[in-house]
């Protein structure tokens, strides 16, 4: 060990080994992502059934996305559901009441999920328990709203049908391609240095100041990208069902969900919320055809269980079982 | 006419602000002490209001006799569920983050073991008073409120007691101020917490048989919504401020009583969420709260 | 360097600093003693921007910081140690110095051999793929310390650097320190309760007493200082 103040280059073994080890930790996550792509995108010529592999595609797309500010930034949005629904509710209403194709109507949910980021962006400068309750009400005032408006708009409280749109096969297609997107965002947001800038604010948001972060900026970021996802998702549900209204486009549950699988699977890593949203919502389907109600409890249950016995969730706690090998997960 | 009408919200809202405010209070007593957000006080509420439907229709026993039963029912679950749940979330990375989710999972589960166990139909307590309104002049007031109206003030007259004349209870108010300090003079803070949990689904319990008597019905789905409700009132009054919660209480209540009459339910629900933004944006310790944002 | 001319903050009712000027000439070590609630961290504070002083002003190379936000601060060259290390926990201590950069536009490769540079002068080099929780507190404190330097900063203000830190650390936090202004070519404003450290290390020396400069000058004019004996024994 070189002294204080003498010789202080790195070792060159340590520098190609260290460099090594990112590399390593990126191509995991190419691995990763193309593994969960790619038998997905082969699915509608292997099976009739195409509507779990759906389902399965937008809760991996809104847990990997609700990740990058619960795990990167370290808020509990309690309303995430919210953008979800402004989402569908901005593709159904562009469509049916306004005719614009299904394409368009896509991109403006995300416009819409974006700009309603930027609208709530203010509640990032509350902390903690504050941010959780405001942001449950937003999602509750959202619902409220949107019941509200002229019925001959948004259908009312009846909410509206989309027929005309009706084309699984496609929307299939166009979901994989945003999966993919979503995956190679989040890759680039956690492996890039506004990754570190994140997770840096996460632990500490003075300490991140003062070596020269801006802390305002680095969270919207962060924020912004991971509204927009959910809201394209919305966007998707809508078309792929055909229909929207109040109370499943907003229904807390989907926060519920979102939060127990990324949490089961450890929040702040790439892998958890993939690992989580695949494992648990597999499990769900299961119960949830044989018993919907019972469903919701286990759902209740299985949230106290993890926060209570293993809150850094199932990649989380790999990782501090063997510490060696946390640095190569992505 | 109008300012009739105006009045009669006010009074509504006054009388109702003063029950709400008793969701408040008990939330802020929890939260104060153990800095737990209890996510699932509207569902306990609500069993509250189930405990004594049950009561009533297999023992016969009227919701007023009802009352005291459930307050020790619901304090024996509050003390065991402190010892089941809330303790261990102090080991958390952030325990009130943790809190938050682990009481979200717990309204979950009451929820959907009420949906299971009593089913999704609507139920309300049967019982009559005679008369069954009483008027002042053009104003209207359904007696069963002011029974409630008179059962909440008695029920905040022993808590005020309490807090402020018993030893426990000028404990509990120490923890709040000063949790280390309080552990180093003596007090078990662990029995103090459970007691404390105890106390506050115990008022849950009773809140829900009042608000069983005043409004028609109650089904499993209300939970969330009398949560919120609560949620705004010790926002408005402050976090962990048990005074605070009554005149958040009143606040609310009659804000959302005359929108309603101005407008409607849904608006008077939104007029209570815009105020409590503003209260978090403007004045984040609540109106006499001392504690920051965190 | 550094100028702060008359600098006053309050805290509702509560004067916590009440008038206090200094300079830190280029190169320079200025020591900084007070007794608890002397306003020494509140000063630090104003500084590098967590505070908005009351009144006053603060210059750095002749530009105020005033009204700056604390990042912008730092992008100015102004590093900052805490008492109690505030570093990324959850974090490899090689993330924790790469932090500093991710608004600059150092290369990788730049940004490793920096990094690796200062974990090898705080001989913690070989920890560097370790969380930052999984350290002991002295060690924290190197970190942190590393963390400040690897920007290359101007100015920058330690605040306690030997407190909690066990003799052998010391040692090497005093080593790094001394090396500051030569070496490393920046000012520091050293604050600290130990006095030998401070008179050894410091080029001037001020004394902060309930919010005011109560004496400055060389370490033998400060340990002669009739006004710092009484404050600091009479007391």
């Amino acid at each position: 060990m070189a002294s204080s103040l003498g010789g202080v280059a790195a070792p060159a073994e340590g520098r190609s080994g260290d460099a090594r080890v990112g590399r390593i930790r990126i191509s995991l996550w190419i691995v990763v992502a193309l593994g969960v792509v790619l038998p997905l995108l082969a699915a509608p010529a292997l099976t009739e059934n195409l509507s779990f592999s759906f389902y399965l595609m937008l809760w991996i797309i809104l847990c990997t996305s609700f990740n990058l500010v619960a795990g990167f930034t370290g808020y509990m949005p309690f309303g995430y559901v919210a953008f979800y629904g402004v989402g569908a509710y901005a593709t159904g209403v562009l469509h049916k009441t306004y005719g614009l194709p299904m394409p368009g109507a896509l991109v403006c949910a995300a416009l819409a999920g974006a700009a309603v980021s930027l609208l709530l962006a203010p509640t990032l400068r509350l902390k903690g328990v504050y941010f959780g309750i405001v942001s449950l009400a937003l999602a509750v005032i959202f619902r409220l709203v949107v019941s509200m408006l002229p019925e001959d708009i948004t259908g009312g409280s009846m909410g509206l049908i989309l027929a005309r749109a009706n084309d699984p096969q496609t929307t299939y297609y166009v979901t994989v391609a945003v999966l993919a997107a979503c995956l190679a965002a989040a890759g680039w947001l956690a492996f890039s240095r506004t990754g570190v800038a994140l997770r840096a604010v996460r632990d500490d948001a003075d300490a991140a100041a003062i070596v020269g972060i801006d802390v305002t900026r680095t969270r919207l970021k962060a924020w912004v990208l991971a509204a927009t996802f959910p809201a394209v998702v919305g966007g998707l549900e809508a078309w792929y069902t055909n229909a929207i209204d109040p109370e499943a486009s907003f229904n807390i549950l989907v926060t519920a969900k979102v939060i127990v699988y990324s949490m089961a699977g450890g929040l702040g890593t790439l892998l958890g919320p993939v690992l989580g949203a695949g494992a648990l919502y597999g499990i769900d389907h299961l119960i949830w055809q044989k018993f919907p109600v019972l469903n919701l409890m286990f759902l209740g249950i299985i949230i106290m269980v993890m926060i209570l016995v293993f809150p850094r969730g199932l990649v989380g706690s790999f990782a501090q079982r063997f510490p060696l090998l946390r640095r190569y997960i992505p | 006419m109008t300012a009739d009408l105006l009045l009669q919200g006010l009074i509504n809202g006054l009388i109702l602000g003063l029950i709400y405010s008793l969701i408040g209070l008990s939330l802020n007593i929890i939260f104060g002490v153990l800095r737990v957000v209890n996510f699932a006080h509207g569902e306990f509420i609500i069993l509250g209001a189930y405990a004594a439907y049950f009561l009533q229709r297999l023992l016969g026993l009227s919701p007023f006799l009802a009352m005291p039963v459930i307050f020790v029912m619901f304090a024996l679950i509050g003390w065991a569920l402190y010892f089941v749940l809330v303790k261990r979330l102090a080991r958390s990375d952030d325990p009130e983050t943790a809190s938050l989710l682990v009481m979200f999972g717990l309204s979950i589960t009451l929820g959907a073991l009420m949906l299971f166990f009593f089913e999704a139909d609507a139920r309300s307590l049967d019982y009559m008073l005679e008369p069954p309104f009483l008027m002042f002049g053009n104003i209207v007031i359904p007696t069963t409120r002011l029974v409630a109206l008179a059962i909440t003030l008695v029920i905040t007259g022993i808590t005020a007691w309490f807090l402020y004349r018993t030893f426990p209870g000028k404990a509990l108010r120490a923890v709040i101020m000063n949790r280390s300090a309080v552990a180093t003079v003596g007090i078990d803070v662990e029995k103090l917490s459970a007691m404390t949990f105890g106390i506050g689904l115990g008022f849950a319990g009773v809140t829900g048989v009042l608000l069983a008597m005043i409004f028609p019905a109650f089904s499993p789905f209300a939970g969330a919504d009398y949560t919120l409700i609560g949620f705004i009132i010790i926002v408005l009054g402050g976090l962990g401020h048990p005074i605070g919660a009554l005149v958040g209480g009143l606040l609310f209540g009659v804000t959302e009583q005359v929108t309603v009459v101005l407008a409607d339910n849904s608006v008077a629900l939104l007029v209570g969420f815009a105020l409590m933004i503003a209260v978090i944006f403007f004045r984040p310790s609540g109106l006499f709260g001392r504690q920051q944002l965190r | 360097m550094l100028r702060v001319t008359d600098l006053t903050k309050t805290f509702g009712g509560l004067k916590a600093l009440g008038g206090v000027s200094l300079h830190i000439p280029e190169k320079r070590v200025l020591g900084l003693l007070g007794m608890n609630g002397s306003g020494k961290t509140t000063l630090l504070n104003c500084i590098n921007g967590l505070y908005e002083p009351s009144s006053g002003d603060i210059q750095l190379q002749g530009t105020s910081l005033l009204g700056l936000p604390t990042h912008k601060i730092a992008a100015r060259g102004v590093g900052r140690t805490f008492q109690v290390p505030k570093l990324f926990p959850r974090m490899t201590l090689l993330e924790n110095l790469a932090a500093p950069f991710t608004t600059g536009d150092a290369s990788d490769a730049e940004v490793y051999e920096r990094s690796a540079e200062w974990l090898n002068r705080v001989e913690l080099y070989r920890l560097r793929h370790n969380y930052a929780e999984e350290l002991s507190g002295g060690q924290q404190k190197l970190v942190e310390l590393a963390r400040m330097m690897v920007a290359q900063p101007k100015l920058v203000l330690l605040d306690e650097p030997f407190a909690g830190v066990n003799p052998s650390l010391a040692l090497l936090i005093i080593r790094l320190i001394e090396a500051m202004p030569e070496r490393d070519g920046c000012s520091v404003l050293l604050v600290s309760h130990d006095l030998t450290s401070v008179y050894q290390l410091s080029h001037n020396i001020v004394v902060l007493h309930e919010g005011r400069v109560l004496a400055e000058g060389g370490a033998a004019e400060i340990r002669s200082n009739p006004d710092v004996i009484e404050a600091y024994l009479g007391a």
